[in-house]
């Protein structure tokens, strides 16, 4: 298992810097013009050829990459006299649009994206799971049928509308909640509680509905499995047999899903952050897409690829974990 | 300034603006006067995500210089508050009167007032004020900002505060100097209306001892009557009392309400509906713009009818024509005849976008406004008169077959890609073609339009375009975008016949120091712009705004098409 362990580990290294590569050149390679943002109206020809020197991008693409890649370990000065100011590493570069270090940026929003990530996450699967384990455990009945009319809807409405709805209903119609505006757990706990059980919930309910239906098949699958009816038939109690051959066997793809969606969260909630008007990643990264804010956009896309790919090894151990097969392969 | 919400629509990615609004062209209303009460909190809706610039000398956006001029940041002259064409009127802020100058206009002086202050009780001084104009040369660390005191000012090489050797700083020094509390400006030219130009925040104080660089526009040092308490990008800026402020020293600003709460990040249709619904603190809150989807509702509905308001922006959209390619005026007119500019009104919102402009002088310049006499055959509704373009087109033909020639070839036609322009092109090429017109689309990445038009190298037969004034004075509009050393003159004009006498009437004009005559000489000037058509006058475009009921004394300001924040009160 060990050696199984590191073997992963090595190989997300290689992972990630390669998307680190590919990421950067990508976004560099756009045909938009960084620094022919940063001057607003005086953006004349000359003006532009200063700033693109000031910002590093008249360099080569890949002495711009080296840069980029240096500064994650012994981060990046800008600016020369007076006006010089540095970012320490691990250092993702400066985003001139927001005035900020791009890791400070992402040490910003990236709790709010975490926040609404574990907790909608921590109710889908709750959600989801239970859901799907009552309709597999009463196949045919109403409970079965009311699940699947559950995730029929919740697979088929969209984020943004279903968030605009509630945002609408719960705080501007009716006003049982004050508008969202986000406060850290620690600074005021309840109203970082009435901020995010709405899009929680939101989160929760739309990605609980696929999570219901692979619950529901794999336990239903995994009960007309030989080992389940020779457990019935030695006489194992029901609870023994869902608890340890059912629901483990059920739970494998499940694992491998929801820690890429959760991972995948994590990069950023975009829709759900921008209805909310919660100042996450995923906002964040919406914006320097529009605004074209090199930095931003390379430093949230490697954060959020960083997450995927530790993801995939967690999943990869839980794999050798619930299945030893994988781990001899 | 940059006007992000214009910036789809005119495809003008961060360009600037102040004048606008009101005069005559506003309908709705002003939220009635009362009695100005103290204290509560005025909320403010954006989907923005942050302030473009709190830092004085980058600040060059019409909604960010009245709201940080109106809370944050003192300058040395400024705008009155005031509805209509009053509020274009320039008034004394730091100083103590529009500013003293000689016989040509070349050198200016302001003394400022007594009791100025910044929010840590420090005395604002006349160093303090050097000191924040100088800034506005470090363009490689202060970008953004407006560069009229560099352009103006007799500095030399100056590299601003960051980088000057000794000798270079006594060269500014010298340029602008100080004796006690009066400041003066030595200019390299001649420039009449530099106490408009000083209502530029760039001309506000900066303390040394307080300079980060780049950094400053997180946490810049109020000289007003409000201060930083937080300022988080993406979710709020809240402003509170700046205790230090003296409404002894500062007769402009009101600084009724104890705060101002900036929303950012907001979604523009949840923007709508707050402010639609109007509850809670909505009710104290004002929103800049609101949803196609929701104007009928909130324009034809009386319950809004104290809380709307559809005015003029800062801006007036254009097409530039090459006259060096398109060097017939027929040419020129036949296109302005057979576009259709009713139909491209309609793709892009109807009248709410804007009325059909007469020029490039919007009438928010009181002064400098006077309505122009189009091209005999224009049709007043917009529509193209195919009639009359055909006889221009013949007329072309006669008089300049080679140019005739071109067009019919095709025409470059240089705009933004963008989904608003990928459907008004189809227009132009359908509207000219009817003439016998043919048009090249060629689309640019929208961050990278105006460099590449500005580049002499393109040689675009047609490029769109969209301007507003710096200032209440059409010298930041005529001159700027007609003389061939303004900063966006895309009409390579040089060689037309009437040139040179266009040129000698500008700089009479700028030279002008009796501001009525000044704005006669640009009313004429308008109208020889218009008769020979270099550039097409598009759209005196508008916008709209809701403010919550209990707003006291909303109204848009028109020196910057956006509200008067430092006038706006909580009614109790």
């Amino acid at each position: 298992m060990f050696l199984f362990i590191v073997r992963r580990i090595f190989f997300a290294m290689v992972l990630l810097l390669a998307v680190s590569f590919f990421t950067y050149m990508l976004f560099a390679m756009l045909p938009s013009d960084p620094a022919a943002l940063t001057c607003g109206k005086n953006c004349k020809p000359d003006v532009i050829a200063a700033n693109r020197i000031r910002l590093g991008y008249d360099k080569s693409l890949l002495e711009q990459y080296w840069l980029f890649l240096k500064g994650i370990f012994a981060g990046r000065d800008y600016g020369t006299g007076a006006a010089a100011f540095s970012c320490g590493a691990p250092s993702l570069g400066y985003s001139f649009g927001q005035h900020e270090c791009v890791t400070t940026l992402i040490a910003q929003t990236f709790p709010v994206t975490a926040y609404l990530s574990i907790g909608a996450f921590m109710l889908w699967m709750l959600i989801g799971i239970s859901t799907g384990a009552i309709a597999a455990l009463n196949k045919g009945k109403w409970q079965d049928r009311a699940a699947s009319i559950f995730t029929s809807i919740g697979v088929s409405l969209p984020t943004f509308y279903i968030g605009l709805l509630v945002l609408f209903s719960v705080v501007i119609w009716l006003r049982i909640l004050p508008f969202p505006s986000y406060e850290s757990p620690f600074d005021d706990f309840p109203v970082f509680l009435r901020t995010m059980i709405l899009p929680w919930l939101v989160l929760a309910v739309l990605s609980a509905a696929s999570y219901t239906r692979l619950t529901r098949n794999g336990m239903l699958e995994a009960m007309n499995e030989d080992f389940v009816r020779l457990g019935v038939a030695k006489g194992l109690t029901r609870r023994i047999i869902l608890r340890r051959y059912v629901m483990r066997q059920a739970l494998v793809p499940i694992v491998t899903i929801a820690g890429l969606d959760f991972a995948g969260l994590l990069g950023g909630a975009i829709i759900t952050e921008s209805v909310f008007s919660l100042p996450g990643m995923g906002k964040m990264s919406i914006r320097a897409v529009v605004e074209s804010d090199l930095p931003v956009l390379v430093g949230t896309t490697m954060v959020a690829a960083v997450f995927i790919v530790i993801a995939n090894v967690l999943v990869d151990i839980a794999y050798g974990y619930l299945d030893p097969r994988v781990r001899v392969k | 300034m940059k006007q992000r919400r214009i910036i789809a629509a005119v495809g003008f990615a961060l360009v600037a603006s102040v004048v606008a609004a009101a005069c005559g062209g506003s309908s709705g209303s002003e939220s009635e006067g009362g009695t100005p009460t103290k204290g509560g909190t005025i909320h403010i809706l954006s989907n923005g995500e942050q302030i473009a610039h709190l830092d004085p000398q980058r600040n060059y956006t019409g909604d960010d210089l009245a709201f940080a001029g109106s809370t944050m940041h003192r300058t040395l002259t400024s705008y009155a508050y005031a509805g209509g064409d009053a509020g274009s009127e320039i008034v004394p802020d730091l100083a103590t009167d529009l500013g003293t100058h000689n016989e040509d206009g070349t050198v200016w002086s302001f003394t400022l007032r007594d009791g100025g202050t910044f929010e840590d009780g420090s005395e604002i001084t006349c160093a303090d004020v050097a000191y924040g104009v100088s800034r506005t040369w470090a363009s490689d660390v202060i970008t953004d900002g407006p560069t009229y005191a560099s352009s103006y000012i007799d500095a030399g090489d100056y590299p601003g505060p960051y980088k000057a050797t000794a000798e270079q700083q006594a060269v500014y020094d010298k340029a602008v100097s100080c004796d006690g509390k009066t400041i003066t400006f030595n200019l390299k030219v001649p420039v009449a209306d530099f106490n408009y130009t000083t209502t530029l925040l760039a001309f506000s104080p900066v303390p040394k001892a307080a300079d980060t660089g780049e950094k400053y526009d997180m946490k810049p040092v109020s000289s007003g009557p409000y201060k930083i308490e937080s300022y988080t990008i993406g979710k709020s800026l809240v402003l509170v009392r700046n205790e230090n402020w003296s409404k002894d020293s500062d007769p402009i600003r009101s600084a009724n309400p104890d705060s101002f709460v900036y929303e950012f990040g907001l979604d523009e249709a949840v923007m709508d509906e707050r402010m639609i619904k109007d509850a809670g603190d909505d009710q104290f809150a004002v929103s800049f713009g609101i949803q196609p989807e929701n104007l009928q509702t909130v324009f034809e509905d009386d319950a809004f009818k104290d809380r709307r308001v559809d005015y003029y922006d800062p801006f007036v959209t254009y097409t530039n024509l090459n006259v060096k390619n398109l060097s017939c005026v027929e040419i020129r007119k036949a296109i302005y005849l057979a576009l259709d500019r009713d139909a491209l009104r309609k793709a892009g919102g109807g009248p709410y976008t804007g009325d059909f402009a007469d020029g490039y002088i919007k009438p928010a310049l009181a002064l400098d406004y006077k309505k122009s006499t189009l091209p005999d055959g224009l049709n007043a509704d917009g529509t193209a008169n195919v009639e009359a373009a055909q006889a221009a087109m013949t007329a072309a033909e006669a008089a300049c077959p080679e140019v005739a020639a071109r067009a019919k070839a095709g025409l470059s036609f240089y705009r933004p890609a963008t989904p608003t322009w990928d459907k008004a092109v189809a227009i132009w090429i359908d509207s000219l073609g009817k003439v016998g017109i043919k048009l090249k689309d060629e689309p640019v990445e929208p961050s990278v339009y105006w460099p590449t038009v500005m580049n002499p190298e393109t040689n675009y037969d047609i490029a769109r375009g969209g301007w507003a004034p710096d200032w209440a004075n059409a010298s930041t509009v005529i001159p700027e975008l007609f003389s061939t050393n303004g900063g966006f003159n895309l009409t390579r004009n040089a060689d037309d016949p009437d040139y040179a006498e266009f040129q000698t009437k500008v700089d009479a004009a700028k030279k002008e120091l009796d501001r009525t005559k000044q704005g006669v000489m640009w009313q004429e000037l308008n109208q020889f712009v218009v008769d020979r058509l270099w550039a097409l006058p598009g759209t005196f475009t508008k916008a709209q705004s809701i403010w919550g009921s209990k707003v006291g004394n909303a109204y848009q300001w028109a020196p910057f098409g956006a509200f008067n924040y430092g006038d706006l009160y909580v009614k109790s």
